[in-house]
């Protein structure tokens, strides 16, 4: 579908908070539905075609009645849906295998990390977010 | 402070305010042909990577690692947009070449209204090219620097700086109190690094006529916050050096504006209604288009250059307050 519209960027503000999974289901409903009200192209079948899955599987997720999909499926979805696909495994209750990944490398490092920065305030976190830096120009 | 969140370059005041945030992306897209036609909005065609300058330090020239930001591959005559996303209103000063990418004069720190030198998003959510009149901008093209088709070159008489510079201001956190209220909702470089700069280091020329209006700032000069501000030099870097520079494949070439349309693909409007244009610069109307400077050279720059007749139009609505969304087509 070509678009004009740019890939989402991540939102400037930090966002959500744990995950569950009727969470994450009535989370996709609400998004969805919502794009449906102005674009009949989010109806539950149409979605759930672009994503390659069948719509009462979709419709299933959404009741919160399976667990949530794949890491694949979740990424197809939060793109078609315009969403973070970091925020929507997280609803989902996983970490993406790039993130496993990292924290492989340095567990004890990363989880004493992880755990230091659970209560800090998001400005706090940014600045161990690795700035741009600035030269001379 | 400026952060590279994949290829977001996201500009953050919290200092000023918790929701100050604006991310920028660099689209790849059509390039539309150079024929003094004036053509729709192409489409996105996803983000050009973005890496941090230090990480390659080792490889790069020094001048380039001591002006910082992060790098950019760029095939030689593509096309590119910018893409600003982000409620919170803020003042985005856009150069290529440290030229004045709206009015054309020499990139400073300040915000000047007459004219206005800035853009404000999020009523402006793209930038398509050099501001060249009322209405009509012609489209950023990649060039090589040192080859003259660059706007730095055609201004400046330099091929010093090339790639593009991103100076952003945030509203002060009072304006925008106000706003959320109102709205009911709250030289040259050494003789050693010569040749090999030429070869790698881009600059940014005007290619295709594009209707996009750059809107007035409809805030008052005090609203901007005057000692916040951040900026960002994107250095954009041949793609034929983007695999020996990171060990990346570069991006793959896009389709062409002619490809796209045979295809039935989609070309874009925007409207806001609500928003007043600005006039376009004298200065950066009279540079010569990359077609129009390599017949004056006796070459040909642009392959793929052929005139198409844009069947499909998506029109966009500004949407108020501050989003955007695509009409029915």
């Amino acid at each position: 579908m070509a678009s004009r519209r740019a890939t989402r960027p991540p939102p400037p503000a930090g966002r959500p908070r744990s995950a569950s999974q009727p969470r994450f289901g009535t989370y996709i409903r609400k998004v969805r539905e919502h794009l449906r009200k102005t674009d009949a192209r989010f109806s539950l079948r149409q979605v759930a075609q672009r994503i390659f899955v069948q719509p009462a599987y979709l419709s299933q997720v959404e009741r919160g009645n399976v667990a949530p999909p794949s890491e694949a499926t979740t990424r197809r979805l939060a793109q078609d849906l315009r969403e973070d696909p970091d925020v929507l495994l997280a609803l989902a209750g996983k970490i993406s295998e790039d993130l496993q990944e990292v924290i492989r490398r340095r567990p004890k490092l990363l989880a004493e990390l992880l755990r230091s920065l659970r209560t800090a305030p998001t400005h706090a976190i940014l600045r161990v977010v690795r700035e741009v830096r600035d030269g001379k120009w | 402070m400026v952060t590279l969140e994949g290829d977001h370059l996201v500009f953050r005041f919290p200092d000023v305010h918790e929701e100050a945030g604006l991310a920028v992306t660099f689209q790849r897209t059509l390039r539309i042909p150079d024929d003094d036609r004036q053509y729709p909005l192409p489409p996105g065609l996803g983000a050009f990577p973005l890496r941090h300058i230090d990480d390659y330090r080792s490889r790069l020239p020094k001048a380039w690692v001591e002006r910082g930001g992060v790098l950019m591959p760029m095939h030689q005559a593509e096309a590119m947009w910018i893409s600003f996303r982000g409620d919170y209103p803020m003042a985005v000063t856009v150069a290529t070449g440290k030229v004045n990418a709206i009015t054309g004069s020499p990139l400073t720190r300040g915000l000047h209204r007459r004219p206005q030198d800035y853009l404000v998003t999020p009523d402006q959510p793209w930038l398509d090219g050099f501001c060249v009149e009322k209405g009509v901008i012609r489209q950023f093209v990649a060039m090589p620097l040192g080859d003259g088709y660059s706007v730095e070159e055609q201004l400046s008489r330099t091929a010093e700086h090339g790639g593009l510079q991103l100076i952003v201001r945030p509203l002060k956190a009072a304006a925008y109190r106000r706003l959320r209220r109102k709205q009911g909702d709250i030289s040259r470089r050494s003789a050693d690094d010569g040749i090999w700069l030429c070869q790698m280091d881009m600059g940014l020329a005007p290619g295709g006529r594009m209707r996009q209006e750059v809107y007035e700032d409809p805030f008052e000069s005090a609203d901007w916050a005057p000692k916040h501000m951040s900026r960002c030099f994107i250095t954009i870097v041949n793609t034929a050096l983007w695999s020996p520079m990171t060990g990346e494949t570069p991006p793959s070439v896009p389709p062409t504006a002619s490809d796209y349309t045979k295809a039935g693909l989609p070309w874009f409007e925007y409207y806001n209604p609500g928003a007043v244009a600005l006039p376009g610069s004298d200065k950066l109307a009279k540079v010569k288009s990359v077609k129009a400077m390599s017949e004056s050279k006796g070459v040909s720059a642009l392959p793929e250059n052929q005139s198409v007749d844009v069947q499909r139009k998506t029109k966009i609505l500004a949407l108020r307050p501050r989003r955007v969304r695509e009409g029915r087509r």
